[in-house]
Order: C-alpha cells, then structure tokens, then sequence
C-alpha cells in the first residue's frame, strides 16, 4: 500500500515535472491557477494582517485607557468617601462648643471601627498637641509632628486637603503599617476660644493597593500612582522600587497631567498613559509593553503565514488537480492521435471533456472515419483496376472479333483472294504479337499506332473498304511509353457504331501529338455521333446502354484514369450527322526502366 | 462533473479541518507555556524575619520573571547533612520537574562545596546568596558584605558607648562565615580603641532562649558590661529580651543586626540603640533575577554586594530608611 501511494507520488511528480519541461496545457493552466490564488491569499493575507494588527493597537490604547478610568474612578470614590468622613468630623468639630469636654474620641473611635481601611484619626492643636485621636493607643513619645508634611501643610495654606505619600504610622505605638495621610486645617473651640488646628487621617495604604493591584495591562503592563512631586504612592514593585532594584522615568512622567507617550526603558519599548486622579494630585501611569501588542502580532502574523501555507498546498493541488482534469481528455485525444499516427484507423475516441474536447474529439473521430472510407475506396478502386486488367485481357482475345475476322479469311480463300488473305493474317499476327507483347502493360506509342492500324487493316478488309483511315503523327511521341490497347476500343466503337450503318464511305483519323504538356491520341470519324444524352452516359460508371455498346470506351477511360490519375482520360465530342471526336489525355512518360518497372506494376 | 464536486468538497472539507486544527494547535500552544522554568531556591533555615524576607524578594521575582520557584531549608541551621540532602535531592529530581538553576544559601563555608560543583558540572546556573561557599564555580554571589557590616557594627558601637567600655559579642554558629567575618569586621573597628574589652564572646546556634540565656549570665557575670553586640537577629532578640526584663534597657547599650518588628520595638523603646540592617528581599529578589538572565545565556556579575545600613529611633523614621525597615508584605 506504501509502496503504490509512493510510487504514485513518483510518477505523479515526473508527470508534472514532464508537463514544465514540455510547457503543456496542464502546466500552463496550474501555474496561472497557482498564481493567481496565491497572489490574492497573498493579498488578503497581508492586507489583513495589516488591519487587525491595527486594530489590536487601537484595542491596547482603548483597553489600557477603559482599565484607567476604572481605577481612577475606584480611587476618587475611595478618596471622595474619605474626604466626606473628614468633612463630617471638620463641621462637628466646628459646631463643638468645648473640644475639651466633648465626646469627640468615643466618635472618632466609632468612624475608625466602622471601617477596616482607616487606621488612625486624629485632631491636633496649632502647637501640635494630640487633643484627640483613634485608636486609644498611647502616642508615641518621641513624635514630633513640626516634622512632618501632613502637619505644616495645611497649617501654611488653610484651604489646602493635603494627601501624604505611603508612609509607614508612626503616632501610635505598635503600629507599623503603610498609611497615606489625608489632612486639613480645622477651626476648633477650646476654653471658649477659637483657634485652628489640623484633622488627621490615616488610611491604610493596602485599600489603594487593593484597588491598584489585580490591575494588570496585558501580561506585563501595569499601572502605578505618583504623587505632584513625583514621590511613588503606589506600585506593583513598590519594594522593589523601595530598594532602588526598580525605577521609573517619572521626570517624563511629571511633565505630562493626562495623555499618552512612549518610552524605552532597559530596551523595551512601552505605552506610558496618564490620568490625573480628581480631588488629589495623583496621577495614575499606565505602563503597557509594546512587545505584547507585537507578540499578538507576531502571533496573528504566523497563524496567517499558515493559512497561506495550507492555502497554498490546497491551491497546488487544486491546480494540479483541476489542470489534470482538464487536460486529461486532450492527453487521451493525443494518445489516439498517436494511434491513428502509427496506423491504427479502428480508434474511437469516447472522450466526455468539456465542449471544446468533445467537439475535437468529434471532428477527429469523424477525419478518422473519412479516412477509413477513402481507404476502403481505395481498396474498391484496386478491385476495380483488377477487373479492368482482366477486361483488357479479354479484349487481347476477343473471340467475336477471331471468329469474324478468321470467318473473312475462310471467305477470302474460297474466292481465291490470296492476297487478301495474306495481307489479313499478316495484320492478324501482329495484332496479336503486339496485343500479347510479353505480358506488358506498358508499350511505345509506335507499337500502340501499329496496334491500331492492323486493327484498321482488318477491319477495313471485313468491310470492304467502307472507309478510309489515316494516322498521323509526331516524331517525337513514338518511343514515348503507353497504356496499350486504349485506342483498339475507340476505333472499334467509331466503326460499330459510327461507320457501319453509314450510306457514305466512311473516315477515321488518328493522330498522336503532344498537348500542353500531355500526350494527346485523338481518334476522328464522320460517323453518325452521338446523341447527347447517350454521350454524357457514356464515361459515367454504372451506367449500361441497352446494346452493351460504350463498354469498351468506358474501361479505357477507367484504366487510365486508374493508371495515371483524374486528369487523363478520355474527352469526347459528338455530333449527330457529322461525327465523332474522341481525345486522349495521357502523360508523358519518357523513361524506360523506371516507367517500366512502376508501370508493370501498377498499371 | 460528480465526480469532481465530489473531491472539491473534500478538499474544502480537509482545509476546513486543517483551519480548526490549527486553531486549537494555538490553543493547547497556549497551554503549553504552562512549562516554566524551575528554580531550586535552598535557604539555611525555613524560618525567621531574614529568610522570611529573602523569599518575599524571590517571590516578587518569580512573578516579574515568571518562573517556578521550589523553596527547601533544613528546620534547624546547624543541620549542614540535612542541607547538602536537599541540594542532591533537588538535583537528582527527573520526574518531568528537572530544576533549570539552583540558588544556595550556604550552611557551611566548606561543607556545601561538593554538591555546589556537582550542580554547576551539571551545566546549571548556580547563584549563592547570603553566604559564601569555598569554590569558584558558582555563577555569582550575592550577599551583604558582612566584613563590611561588621566594621558598621563597630562604628556604631564606639558612637553609642565611646572609645573606652567593656564589650560581649553574640554570634551565631562557630565557624560560620558569616559569622566570622562580621566578628573580623567588628574586631577591626574594636581593635583600633585600646581601651575597648571584649569581655566575652558567645555562641547562640540561632536559638533565641540560649541567646536570651547567654545574655543573662553575661550580665551576671560582669556587672560591668557597657555594650553588647549581637551579629544576627536570634541572637539580637535574645540579648534584647534580656536585658528588656532586667530593666537595664539604656544602660546596656545593644548594637544589632537586623529589623524584625521585636527589634523596631525594642528600638523605639530605646532597648536596642542601633542595628545593622541587610537587605533580605534585595537577596531574594536579585538571586532569582540573575539566575534567569543566566539561564538566558546573559554574562552576569560574579560578585554582587547588596547593601547594610545602621538605623538608629532617630533615622528609622526616614523616607529611605522606613521602606528598608517596613517591607511592603502582600
């Protein structure tokens, strides 16, 4: 089974490596197939990769700024809801009539409890004094708050919401985690005076972190918050970041409040977005790899160079397949062609191609019909010639014509005419000898005339001299070669049939030339002619006069014409009362042994 | 003409196949990335405030550079046998799960030399981090320079109890290199101020209660015991436990190594005057980083210092210092 799959496969690529080296049609039309399909896969392909490789950068910048505003929206609201406990705090501060006295605490520590993400509230005086604060823990006693950010600020501008970068709680003891510090100035009563002071919040960093970090952009993209001065707040690596293992090109960043760039950072080339978190001075970077949005590429680029490979296996063999096919009915009207080249005329093609082979196929079932039929009529026309050659041999010997003429001779004797007698059996002799001459088919003209004129000789001696005859010729027509016997049936038909009912003498003339080219016997007689219907009957084949007369003519028209071709034969003319004329058409045959020889043969 | 519409539907049939196949050969492609690289990640004990630490730094590396990280330790750090176990373990491991790299942190300075170059023969990237082992063939080393940080232990020491004052050391394990060459550095600093003693010198084979029990009987031995020094955080705990409960926070002054939250504690109480931090996740994280980009094929450093750092109650609050201090845990 292997065996035969691969030797087909052999012999399927020699025939295909047959049909380019012999540019066949099957090659020609499986190219131009191949071709075509595979200049339009070709083109739709890269035309298609082009547009979903666009699309797929669209969709990274769409993505990357929707996973944005998503985040920067759960931050504002995260913020927003931080603000509004502040501001809840701020009013019921103000309205406090003695911040001493107040239950303020008890409040603070139940905000704080309500809600996991808030580590610590707290209220300072404008010295920087703790008044009061959540959780109750003991403050730390080597705090001073002149030294931090969260407190100066808003003290420096009073309208200020100021929000610290990550830091770790440092007021209350055992307390370490990462907070940012939301604060602001608060006006506070204490001992019936009105001073300002500064409200803290503290909320733990992992809710920003939470927000931020199941946030990816693609596989490596991520995102992280900066605050207005550039100090990181929020980082997927942030350890990383904290130890200086990472960084981030955030001077580029800081020039931009919103919008997109790209950078190159250690050989990578990224998307960098960014968004200005509302209420605070954050801003939110996206970072999204560029070699991500090319590996879909790359991606999208290898499925489609494998659909161009299957779509090119697929068109190779749909080519082959569908050249093969049609071809296949020319190769086997080729085939046959070849058969009837080398001799065979019994093929019948039974090609079902399309209409163009069929019809093809048709005509050359319909030529090769023809040709068995001219063969066949070949065949007949040797049968004919055959028959012919037997009819002239017959006519060597017509025993009608020795019984009369030996019947004559016998009469002649009795009366004593001897030299009748002598001059008839000399024309006799000849006659015959010449008649018979060795078998031959082939003689001169000179032997043909003599022919001829014993032939006259004895006939104008049977009847007594009822006409004259002259024969007339050229020099040079003698030695040329002849079919014999063909003037005898003439002169026989002018004297049966022109001469003998005549009531005046009677005149035949003979004579040989050459015309145009052609070798001309003209045998002339004042007979009675011919009616005209009998003279067009007369060469035509099956036709048979009543009297059996013309047959003779009719076999020398059909030996030459036989022998020598459709241009000879015999031309006759005929009128009623004045006679009639018939011409000869021969080639001329010169030389002797060729002639000869063929002539034997075929004539 | 059948025929033929025939075998046109088979081929389309067949290419309709060949489309979905390919389809799904992407797919199960995708699946298959699944194969991440493995790393043998072999520390010196599988628990504390530093291995703790070391394998954050290795965690937030096997997520940037995504890779498989197996973690082995022995339960105890003396257990040098059970360490070279896990090492020939972690090697000789064929079941489809072959390990691509090895990262050591040694036991012994010379006992883990064998099967380090067994690993390396192997044709494996092999990275030792924390402490060294006696070959060259390693692929890097990633460490804190502990001479270094032993001589910051001694500045620390003669800015906190002066130039004239009697000093106990606590170390770790005896022969550790470690150890030893942050007693060299400390000795180097002690050595240049005559008229500092070392007066003891003690091993606490990373046990908190025989560090905290040393300390006792040091004090009790010497009443005149100015400073102590502890060269590792078991040992650091321990003395400041010690003298947390002898009420003599102050007035034996603690130098340190290390910042577990006992130690930021006793350090804001003013028990613990300053301690040597390391980097722990830098180690982690950097061991992790260099045995992938070795893997890659990349030429990576031999020898890689990470930082150490004295915090003091007044600097731990620093920007900088805090983020050492206070790692960000997920």
């Amino acid at each position: 089974m292997k065996i035969r799959i691969i030797s087909s496969i052999k012999s399927y690529f020699s025939r295909l490596i047959n049909a380019i080296k012999t540019r066949s049609i099957q090659f020609v039309i499986a190219s131009s197939f191949m071709l075509v399909t595979i200049l339009a896969m070709f083109f739709v392909g890269i035309t298609l990769y082009g547009k979903v490789s666009e699309l797929e950068e669209q969709n990274a910048t769409i993505t990357t700024r929707q996973v944005m505003d998503q985040v920067n929206m759960n931050l504002d609201f995260y913020i927003r809801s931080m603000m509004e406990i502040s501001d809840y705090l701020k009013d019921s501060i103000y309205y406090c009539e003695d911040i001493e006295n107040s239950n303020l605490t008890e409040e603070m520590e139940v905000i704080k409890n309500s809600r996991k993400d808030m580590v610590a509230l707290a209220v300072f005086s404008n010295t920087g004094e703790m008044i009061a604060g959540a959780p109750t823990y003991k403050i730390k006693d080597n705090i001073n708050v002149w030294e931090e950010d969260w407190f100066t600020a808003p003290l420096e501008d009073s309208t200020i919401l100021f929000f610290s970068s990550p830091h770790v709680e440092n007021i209350f003891e055992g307390q370490h985690n990462w907070v940012v510090s939301l604060s602001r100035e608060i006006t506070l009563n204490r001992n019936g005076k009105k001073e300002n002071g500064v409200l803290l919040v503290d909320m733990n960093f992992n809710e920003i972190d939470q927000i931020c970090n199941k946030v990816t952009l693609g596989k490596k993209g991520y995102i992280y918050i900066i605050d207005s001065k550039g100090n990181i707040v929020y980082h997927p690596q942030q350890q990383l970041i904290n130890l200086g293992l990472k960084k981030e090109n955030i001077d580029d960043v800081l020039e931009h409040a919103f919008g997109k760039y790209f950078d190159e950072y250690e050989g990578q080339r990224r998307l960098i977005t960014i968004e200005t978190v509302n209420n605070s001075r954050w801003r939110i970077v996206g970072v999204a790899y560029m070699d991500e949005i090319s590996a879909i590429k790359e991606s999208i680029g290898d499925y489609s160079l494998w659909i161009f490979a299957i779509g090119c296996l697929f068109a190779i063999s749909m080519a082959s397949f569908i050249s093969a096919k049609i071809s296949r009915p020319i190769k086997e009207l080729e085939k046959s062609m070849k058969k009837v080249e080398e001799g065979q005329f019994d093929v019948n093609i039974d090609v079902k191609g399309d209409a163009e082979v069929a019809q093809l196929s048709k005509t050359f079932n319909i030529m090769v019909q023809k040709i068995r039929q001219l063969m066949d009529q070949i065949v007949v026309e040797q049968e004919a010639k055959r028959v012919s050659e037997l009819n002239a041999l017959q006519a060597q010997i017509n025993p009608h014509f020795l019984y009369n003429t030996l019947d004559s001779i016998v009469w002649m004797a009795e009366n004593g005419n001897s030299e009748d007698v002598i001059t008839m059996v000399t024309a006799l002799a000849r006659l015959f000898r010449i008649s018979i001459s060795k078998g031959k088919n082939i003689i001169t003209v000179r032997e043909e005339l003599e022919h001829a004129r014993n032939y006259l000789i004895i006939q104008k001696i049977r009847y007594k001299n009822k006409f004259k005859y002259e024969i007339d010729y050229q020099e040079e027509v003698l030695e040329l070669k002849t079919l014999k016997l063909i003037l005898q049936p003439i002169i026989e038909n002018s004297i049966y049939h022109g001469i003998e009912y005549m009531v005046d003498e009677g005149f035949i003339k003979i004579s040989v030339s050459i015309v145009d080219g052609k070798l001309l016997y003209q045998v002339d007689d004042n007979g009675l002619g011919m009616k005209k219907q009998v003279l067009d009957n007369l060469l035509l084949q099956k036709s048979k006069s009543s009297n059996g007369s013309g047959v003779g003519v009719r076999n020398v028209h059909q030996r030459i014409q036989l022998c020598y071709g459709k241009e000879y034969g015999l031309d006759i003319e005929s009128e009623l009362e004045e006679g009639t004329s018939v011409k000869l058409w021969l080639p001329i045959v010169k030389d002797e042994n060729l002639g000869d020889n063929k002539n034997e043969k075929e004539c | 003409m059948k025929k033929s519409v025939k075998l046109i539907g088979a081929c389309t049939l067949i290419l309709c196949f060949f489309a979905f196949s390919l389809n799904s050969c992407s797919k199960e492609a995708e699946k298959n990335i699944d194969s991440k690289k493995n790393i043998a990640f072999i520390t010196r004990m599988n628990y504390g405030y530093h291995w703790a630490n070391v394998k954050l730094g290795a965690d937030a590396a096997a997520r940037e550079f995504d890779v498989n990280i197996d973690y082995a330790a022995p339960n105890d750090e003396e257990d040098i046998e059970c360490q070279i176990k896990l090492v020939n373990e972690a090697l000789d491991r064929d079941n489809g799960k072959k390990i691509d790299a090895l990262i050591l942190a040694a036991s012994d300075y010379k006992a883990l030399v064998e099967v380090t170059e067994k690993a390396y023969d192997r044709g494996i990237p092999v990275i030792i981090i924390d402490s060294e082992v006696d070959t060259d063939k390693i692929h890097s080393y990633i460490a804190t320079d502990n001479f270094e940080a032993g001589q910051k232990a001694g500045k620390a020491l003669v800015n906190i109890a002066g130039t004239d004052c009697k000093v106990a050391v606590i170390s770790f394990v005896k022969g550790t290199r470690n150890a030893e060459q942050r007693e060299e550095g400390l000795m180097s600093i002690i050595n240049k101020y005559p008229n500092i003693e070392v007066i003891s010198k003690e091993y606490c084979l990373s046990d908190v209660k025989l560090a905290y029990n040393l300390t006792k009987n040091i004090i009790s031995n010497n009443s005149e015991v100015d400073a102590i020094v502890a060269l590792n955080e078991v040992a650091s705990e321990g003395a400041a436990q010690a003298i947390n409960e002898m009420n003599l926070g102050g007035k034996v002054k603690i130098i340190t190594f290390d910042s577990t939250l006992q130690e930021i504690n006793f350090l804001e109480k003013d028990i613990i005057q300053a301690t040597v931090i390391q980097n722990p996740f830098s180690m982690g994280y950097l061991g992790v980083k260099y045995a992938v980009e070795a893997m890659e094929g990349k030429q990576i450093e031999k020898r890689i210092y990470t930082d150490s750092k004295v915090i003091d109650k007044d600097n731990m609050y620093f920007p900088d210092n805090q983020k050492l201090l206070f790692p960000f845990t997920k």
